[in-house]
């Protein structure tokens, strides 16, 4: 039997390769692949689709990867991404923030003016249907991803929102409205993924009205194992689907499986440092040190208060953010501070979680290949936490925190601090208890030929080789200041954009 | 995962030691937990629910009795599985008492908590702080059960863990 051959594989359907396999296949004489590990599950099962069902997304189905990670106390704690068709879009929060133009300003400082704000605001505006700001010339019209916000600053509030707003205004937080201008900040109306209360994933919003083209192929449950090197060129993909293994031909190869997947499936072709790749028994094929390196991630530790007399049940807590500086003196925040539905035990009063998630991380942790075998997962280290002004950061927004809900119209609803108890070190509840918002970036990084950590170049081609381009988080150079999908999104079109060009 | 703490009691030692001693009797001081039974000398099985915003979990869990030696060391192991997702916590809880007076004795616990399985997503979240709720109700619960109701002057507040 002959090979299959197409001009792109796609590897990884998550919220960059949908873009990225939507969007190339918008030529009719492209033929486009887009292979997914994960399952294509149609109709969109109602756990993924109901917002409500969050928690058992995460918790029961199969539609997340655990990573376990070490926190810098020894205990460990887990790592999630999506592994389904629309990846993290596909099971995370919902939220859609775009990055900050401070972010873009340090992308540019790798990137070249290519990844300026000022380059890639049109980019990011043309993704975006945000029927809340129809007037604004920072939000789109008719784009693929609708925006919408559950909660308004006009909207009826009950008393524990009503007093979240009197005691921001009496500290002098500003109301944030659109978390889409230059510099967000203050008490935030947060926008979502959501169409007529249903969660829209990268999926629904990029791939499926791309479906029905004869020139687009989606291939679910299937592993890329290794991409085969001719010199400077892929030649094809190396596949693990239903069928067995599959060795696929390809004219441009495009990695989007995250930034934990996108390093392995590198590392596992001989792509990266010599060190990571032979101390599993495999062949170097083409050095490029940054290959798994700076990891980043955002920091979240949760403070757990015991409700009050007076919290009632039924009052709701809409998704209203806090997004402050850490630190007075700060030109910019750096925390989203959440509050959390209640903890109920019978006999006991409700517990009240709040998180601090902390927007920059200044530790650069690392991914590495565990063992040869493409089954096998990648070890992980996160370094969350571990730069001292990361933790004096978080430990900064615990004591804001604290004094926020300490205040007597917050002290209404919030009552003791019970986690970290009294007299418990804060910096060692921090350290010991802290997850991460999940959103892995940075391992295979973009910059210029001349820079010896640089993965791919400004335009996402891997430096050095042909035919192959990176695109989803993992070619981020520093975390953005906002959840990740939008981002991954945003990356998706850049690559299409210029794969199309090339 | 750790949490440890002291209190002190004002009644002796040996009536201390025999409240700690007798699972079945304590259950009623930890809010949550239902339906505890002796299964032998040693081991106890029951249950505890919770829940988080819109999901309800259960956990049955068994405890063994590993060291009993008045008044230096009770250890406690603990195994729950909980109904959602199926994941393990194993707890090991240490107390030891110091006489500080024919009625007054001082208690310090630590407890060492794991969770293997989904539920270490949420769990330093939840585990962390309904554990330290339920020590302090069960601290609280203790000190009314055995001090005489006029001596609650004698005893300090619980003091804090680490």
């Amino acid at each position: 039997m002959t090979a299959r051959r197409f001009d792109v594989v796609v590897v990884g359907g998550g919220s960059a390769g949908c873009v990225v396999a939507a969007r190339l296949s918008e030529d009719p004489a492209r033929s486009v692949l887009l292979i997914e590990e994960g399952q294509d599950p149609r109709p969109i099962p109602e756990i993924i689709a109901n917002p409500r069902r969050q928690g058992e997304l995460i918790l029961e189905s199969d539609f997340v990867r655990l990573y376990e990670a070490e926190r810098a106390d020894g205990s460990t704690f887990p790592l999630i991404s999506g592994r389904v068709l629309g990846g993290g879009s596909s099971v995370n929060n919902l939220g859609v923030m775009r990055p900050l133009k401070r972010d873009f300003d340090a992308w540019a400082r790798f990137g070249g003016p290519a990844w300026s704000y000022e380059s890639l605001l049109s980019a990011a505006i043309a993704l975006e249907d945000d029927p809340d700001f129809p007037d604004s010339p920072l939000h789109g019209k008719g784009g693929p991803l609708r925006l919408n916000r559950a909660w308004k600053f006009d909207s009826p509030s009950d008393p524990p929102v009503e007093a979240m707003m009197a005691v921001a205004d009496q500290l002098g937080i500003p109301r944030c409205e659109d978390m889409a201008v230059p510099e967000p900040y203050g008490l935030c109306a947060s926008p979502y993924n959501l169409v007529d209360g249903k969660r829209q994933s990268a999926v629904n919003a990029f791939l499926d009205p791309a479906r029905g083209r004869p020139n687009l192929t989606i291939q679910a449950n299937t592993r890329a194992t290794r991409l085969m090197l001719d010199g400077s060129c892929v030649t094809a993909v190396e596949v693990a689907g239903p069928d067995g293994p599959e060795r696929i031909e390809a004219g441009r190869v495009v990695v989007c499986a995250g930034a934990y997947q996108t390093p392995h499936l590198l590392l596992l072709s001989g792509i990266g440092p010599a060190d990571k790749i032979e101390r599993v028994g495999l062949a170097v094929r083409h050095r490029l040190d940054g290959v798994g390196e700076n990891f980043q991630d955002h920091a979240v530790v949760y403070m757990t208060f015991s409700g009050s007399a007076g919290l009632r049940e039924d009052y709701l807590i809409p998704k209203v953010r806090l997004f402050v500086a850490s630190t007075p003196g700060m030109d910019h925040g750096d925390l989203h501070i959440l509050l959390h539905p209640s903890i109920r035990v019978p006999g006991m009063a409700p517990l009240l979680p709040v998180s601090i998630r902390l927007l920059e991380d200044r530790a650069r942790g690392s991914v590495w290949l565990s063992s040869a075998d493409p089954a096998d997962l990648p070890a992980v280290d996160p370094r969350i936490l571990s730069h001292p002004t990361d933790r004096t950061a978080m430990l900064n927004g615990m004591q804001l925190l604290a004094d926020f809900v300490r205040h007597p119209r917050m002290a209404e609803f919030y009552g003791e601090l019970v986690t970290p108890g009294e007299g418990e070190s804060w910096e060692e509840h921090a350290v010991g208890s802290h997850i991460t918002y999940n959103h892995a970036t940075g391992t295979c990084r973009l910059g210029q030929a001349d820079d010896p950590m640089a993965v791919v170049g400004p335009d996402l081609r891997v430096h050095g080789l042909d035919n192959l381009w990176l695109a989803d988080m993992s070619v981020i150079p520093v975390i953005p200041h906002a959840p990740t999908n939008l981002t991954a999104n945003l990356v998706g079109s850049i690559a299409a954009r210029n794969i199309a060009a090339d | 995962m750790k949490l440890a703490g002291q209190i002190e009691i004002a009644a002796p030692a040996e009536r201390v030691w025999a409240t700690i001693n007798d699972p079945v009797g304590l259950a009623a001081c930890i809010p949550g937990v239902q339906d505890v039974r002796k299964i032998d000398d040693r081991t106890f099985g029951g249950g505890i629910t919770a829940a988080v915003g819109p999901m309800e979990g259960h956990f049955d869990f068994s405890a063994v009795i590993e060291q009993s030696d008045f008044p230096s060391a009770l250890v406690v192991q603990m195994t729950g599985t909980d109904s959602v997702t199926k994941s393990t916590l194993l707890a090991t809880v240490t107390t030891s008492l110091e006489i500080l007076g024919e009625s007054r004795t001082r208690l310090a616990y630590t407890a060492t908590l794991n969770v293997k399985g989904r539920l270490a997503i949420l769990g330093d979240m939840i585990l962390r702080a309904t554990a330290s709720m339920m020590i302090s109700e069960l601290v609280k619960c203790l000190k009314v059960r055995l001090e005489p109701p006029a001596g609650a002057a004698a005893a300090g507040a619980p003091e804090a863990a680490t």
